[in-house]
């Protein structure tokens, strides 16, 4: 994984082993999204999904902890719905955006790359708020990687 | 851990609102460097690095040494870790989230993909 801060931007990168169609599919339809949308712990009932799926669209989702059921609802607005290549969005509350490209690397392998643009202070985010205390171990860890992605 | 104001939140993240910063910040977790060491691959002045760093020093993100020449710089990791929490956390949701996926593009495409494992 690379992140390169300099450029006010994250980026996380996976491969999956599936069709680019497939893994495109699996970011826009609410009965996809809500086997993954979540983190572990969390999970996101499918009637509190929307997706419009163009340009000006909105994207909305609401996010319930699994141990005390508290919810963080997300509210975005796609900026562009390019399938199966392309898909940004525009977080209501943070203002980040952020950009999906799935690269077709092989009939069944589709390489996802995630970039987040204008990472926002985080006490406007609720999701960011949701884990804000990190182990000093996990970032130092996290931080010497990063350091050495740079020389 | 820590426990860190708001206030001083706020000057953190004003203080990494800006890319050379961030990018000191970056250097400083390999290791102490001195302004010499931080101006030369940001091809930045003396006084224009000095600038940065009192920033990033007022915030409490870096500390100076008191070696009255060199003064190296050191990054506070308790008060990064405090800033910075949100691009873990962001690393970690995009993770888990990605992992689910994987798990359900193996379901879906299982040869009895008709069956809904949940």
């Amino acid at each position: 994984m690379e992140i390169a801060m300099n450029e006010n931007t994250l980026r996380f990168t996976r491969i999956f082993e599936a069709p680019r169609q497939l893994v495109f599919s699996c970011m826009v339809e609410p009965e996809h999204l809500t086997h993954f949308w979540g983190p572990v712990g969390v999970t996101t009932p499918l009637d509190t999904i929307s997706v419009d799926a163009r340009a000006g669209g909105a994207f909305t989702t609401v996010m319930v902890n699994d141990a005390d059921g508290s919810t963080y609802p997300t509210s975005a607005r796609y900026l562009e719905v390019n399938p199966p290549e392309r898909l940004s969005w525009i977080e209501d509350y943070s203002g980040m955006t952020v950009t999906i490209t799935f690269t077709e690397l092989g009939t069944r392998r589709t390489q996802v790359d995630i970039e987040q643009t204008n990472v926002p202070a985080p006490m406007l985010d609720p999701a960011a708020q949701a884990g804000f205390l990190t182990s000093l171990d996990r970032f130092e860890a996290y931080l010497a990687r990063r350091a050495g992605a740079h020389r | 851990m820590t426990v860190v104001e708001d206030q001083q939140l706020d000057a953190m993240f004003s203080a990494l609102s800006d890319p050379t910063r961030r990018a000191i910040v970056v250097r400083l977790a390999a290791g102490d460097a001195t302004v010499n060491e931080l101006a030369e691959p940001f091809k930045l002045s003396l006084p224009g690095i000095s600038k940065h760093l009192k920033v990033l020093e007022r915030s409490g993100l870096i500390s100076r040494g008191r070696k009255a020449q060199f003064r190296p710089c050191h990054l506070e990791l308790q008060a990064l870790d405090a800033a910075a929490g949100w691009i873990e956390e962001s690393r970690r949701l995009w993770s888990e989230r990605f992992d689910k996926l994987d798990q359900h593009l193996r379901t879906l495409q299982e040869p009895r993909n008709g069956d809904r494992h949940e």
